[in-house]
C-alpha cells in the first residue's frame, strides 16, 4: 500500500456503511425500475417478454399523461416561484432585530413540523363547502354570498393545492435564506450607508447579489421536492375530479397500484427522473455561465 | 427601549402577519373542531367556538383510528430509522469533516443524487425489493423493518450534511492534544470528539425522527394490515374513501399526532437554521 492509499483507507472505511446502505436501497430499485420499463409487466409485477420502448410509446400516446406533464410543470413552477416570493421579504424581516423576533421565527417555521399529510387533511376540512371555516369566514366578512364548492372543480381545487404547497414550503426556504443573510458581514452595509446608499439601493445592490447562491440552492432543492411531492394532492383530491389535478407522482402511483399498469408506471418514473436531470443540468450550466465575469 | 424600536417591531409584525395568520389557521381549525360535539360540526353556519367542550372526541378517535397501535408503530419506525441513519452517518460525516481523500467529491455527488431520487420516484422498485426479501413467514412487505431501512437510507444525505457541517466547527486541536498525551487515535475520537459532537448528533437525530414520523407515501405502499399502519396512513384512512367522515374525531387525531412534534420542533428550530447555514456555505 502506498502512503496516499493508506491515508485514503480509513476515511473510506468510515463512509462505507452509509454508502453501501444508500446504494442498496436506492440503486437496486432504480435498476429494477429501468428494467421494468422495457419489459411487458403483468399487473402483479411479473416480467414477461422484452418490450423495447412499448411502455414509453404507450404513456406518450396517453393524453392524460401529456396533460399531467404540463400540469406538473405548472405545479412546480407556481409553488417554487410563489415560495421564493413569499420567503424573501419574510426572511429579510426575520433577519432584523425586533421585539418578539424569536417568537416570529418559531411561528413562521412551525408548518415544517407538521406532516404534509396532516396539513392536507386540515386544509381539506377547512375548504369543506358547507362546514369548512374558509367559506364561513369569507361569508361573515362579506366576500362570498354563497358557499363555494372549492374541491368539486379542478379550476378551484388545483390553485388551492398550489397555495397549500407554497405555505408548507416557506419554512425550508426561509431557513436557507436566514442562513444566507447571517453570512453577509454587516460592515458592508455600514460602508454603503457612508457612501449614501438608501435602504432600497442596499437591497438591490448588496443583499440580493450576495443572496444569489442561496436563492439558487433554494430553487434547485425546492424544484426537486415539489416536483416529487405526493401527499397534498393525494389527500386533497387524489388527482381528481376527472384527472384535473393529477401530477406525475400521483399518476405514477395510480398506474402502479390502482390501475395495474406497473410497466407504464416504471416508464413514468424514468421520464420524471429525466425531466429532473435536464432541469438540474440546465440550471447548473446557467449558474456557471452567470458566475463567470 | 426607545420609541423607534417599538415602531419598527410593530412594522415587522405587520409585514409578517398575513403569513403567520395563515400558518396558525390550521392549528385553530384543528383545535376548534377537535373540541366540538358532533352536532356542532354539522351546524350551519359553522362557528369557531364549540357550544361545549367535547373531550370525548379524543376517546372516540383513539378507538376508531386504533390510535395507540398506530402511535407505537410510528414510534418504532421513526426511532429505528433514526438510530440506523445516525449510526452510519456519524462516521461518514467525521470522514468528510476531518479528512480530505480521493473519492470525497464523488461521495458528496452521490449524496446529492440520492436526494434527487426521492422515495416516491422509486416506490415501485422499493416495493418489489421488499417483496423479494423473505422475512418471517412472508416478505419485508407489511413489516416495520421494511420501512425502517429505506427511511434510514433516504435520510443519510441530510444527516451527513448536517453532522459534517457541525463537526467541522469542533476544533481539531483538541484531538491532536489528546494524541500528544499518548491517547490512541480511536480513543481520542471516543473520549474527546464524541462528547463534543453529542449535541449536533441529538439535533440531527430529532430532525431525522420528525421526517420519519411524517412520511406518508412509502408507508402507504408498504403497510397492508391495520396492525402495522403508522399514524399518517391511519389518519388518512379516516378520511379517504369514507362515505361519512367524523371530522371532529379526525381533527382530534391530527391534533394528537401533530402537537408533540410541533412542540419539539418549536424548541429546536434555531439549531436547524444554524446547521443548514453552516452546511450551505461549504
Amino acid at each position: 500500500m502506498t502512503a496516499s492509499a493508506r491515508r485514503a483507507f480509513a476515511p473510506r472505511m468510515l463512509i462505507a456503511p452509509s454508502f453501501v446502505l444508500a446504494l442498496f436501497i436506492i440503486a437496486y430499485p432504480f435498476f429494477d425500475i429501468a428494467r421494468m420499463s422495457v419489459y411487458h409487466v403483468s399487473r402483479f409485477g411479473i416480467l414477461g417478454g422484452f418490450a423495447g420502448l412499448a411502455n414509453f410509446r404507450r404513456i406518450f400516446a396517453d393524453p392524460v399523461f401529456i396533460a399531467t406533464v404540463w400540469r406538473t410543470l405548472v405545479w412546480t413552477g407556481a409553488v417554487v416561484s410563489g415560495t421564493i416570493l413569499v420567503s424573501l421579504p419574510v426572511s429579510l424581516v426575520l433577519n432584523e432585530n425586533f421585539h418578539g423576533q424569536g417568537l416570529a421565527r418559531t411561528l413562521v417555521m412551525l408548518p415544517w413540523s407538521v406532516s404534509l399529510t396532516m396539513s392536507a387533511i386540515v386544509w381539506l376540512w377547512s375548504f369543506d363547502a358547507n362546514h369548512g371555516m374558509i367559506n364561513a369566514t369569507l361569508q361573515s366578512i362579506g366576500v362570498l354570498r354563497q358557499p363555494v364548492q372549492w374541491m368539486a372543480r379542478a379550476s378551484t381545487a388545483f390553485p388551492i393545492e398550489i397555495l397549500v404547497g407554497i405555505l408548507v414550503s416557506v419554512p425550508f426556504v426561509v431557513t436557507i435564506f436566514l442562513g444566507g443573510l447571517s453570512s453577509i458581514p454587516s460592515d458592508i452595509y455600514e460602508a454603503a450607508r457612508i457612501d449614501g446608499a438608501g435602504r432600497v439601493q442596499q437591497f438591490w445592490r448588496l443583499t440580493l447579489p450576495l443572496l444569489r447562491p442561496f436563492i439558487s440552492l433554494a430553487v434547485v432543492l425546492n424544484v426537486i421536492y415539489v416536483f416529487n411531492s405526493f401527499p397534498i394532492i393525494w389527500v386533497m383530491t387524489q388527482g381528481g375530479p376527472a384527472e384535473g389535478t393529477q401530477i406525475l407522482v400521483t399518476y405514477l402511483y395510480e398506474l402502479a397500484f390502482r390501475l395495474g399498469r406497473p410497466g407504464e408506471a416504471a416508464a413514468v418514473s424514468l421520464a420524471m427522473l429525466a425531466i429532473l436531470m435536464v432541469f438540474t443540468t440546465i440550471y447548473v450550466r446557467m449558474q456557471m455561465r452567470s458566475a463567470e465575469p | 427601549m426607545n420609541e423607534r424600536n417599538w415602531r419598527k417591531s410593530l412594522l415587522c409584525w405587520l409585514v409578517l402577519s398575513p403569513l403567520i395568520l395563515t400558518t396558525l389557521f390550521p392549528f385553530a381549525v384543528m383545535i376548534s373542531t377537535a373540541l366540538k360535539p358532533a352536532a356542532d360540526v354539522l351546524a350551519y353556519p359553522p362557528r369557531w367556538l364549540p357550544s361545549r367542550f367535547d373531550w370525548g372526541n379524543f376517546v372516540a378517535m383513539w378507538k376508531a383510528a386504533n390510535f395507540g397501535v398506530a402511535l407505537l408503530n410510528s414510534l418504532i419506525v421513526s426511532l429505528g430509522s433514526t438510530a440506523l441513519a445516525i449510526l452510519v452517518s456519524v462516521p461518514a460525516a467525521y470522514a468528510l469533516a476531518r479528512h480530505s481523500f480521493v473519492g470525497r467529491g464523488f461521495y458528496r455527488q452521490f449524496l446529492l443524487f440520492t436526494q434527487m431520487l426521492s422515495p416516491i420516484l422509486l416506490v415501485i422498485g422499493l416495493f418489489r425489493l421488499a417483496a423479494s426479501i423473505p422475512w418471517g413467514n412472508g416478505t419485508l412487505v407489511n413489516t416495520r423493518i421494511g420501512l425502517i431501512v429505506p427511511y434510514a437510507a433516504f435520510q443519510i444525505a441530510f444527516a451527513v450534511w448536517m453532522l459534517s457541517s457541525y463537526f467541522a466547527t469542533i476544533p481539531r486541536d483538541l484531538e491532536e492534544a489528546a494524541w500528544l498525551e499518548g491517547c490512541g487515535k480511536v480513543r481520542a475520537v471516543l473520549r474527546v470528539f464524541l462528547p463534543l459532537a453529542l449535541p449536533a448528533m441529538a439535533v440531527t437525530a430529532i430532525f431525522t425522527f420528525i421526517n420519519g414520523w411524517n412520511e406518508f407515501a412509502v408507508a402507504l405502499t408498504m403497510l397492508r394490515s391495520p396492525s402495522k399502519r403508522t399514524l399518517t396512513v391511519q389518519v388518512v384512512n379516516l378520511v379517504a374513501g369514507r362515505y361519512s367522515i367524523e371530522w371532529n374525531q379526525v381533527m382530534a387525531a391530527t391534533l394528537a399526532a401533530t402537537l408533540p412534534v410541533a412542540a419539539l420542533f418549536a424548541w429546536l428550530q434555531r439549531y436547524l437554521v444554524k446547521g443548514l447555514a453552516l452546511g450551505a456555505v461549504k
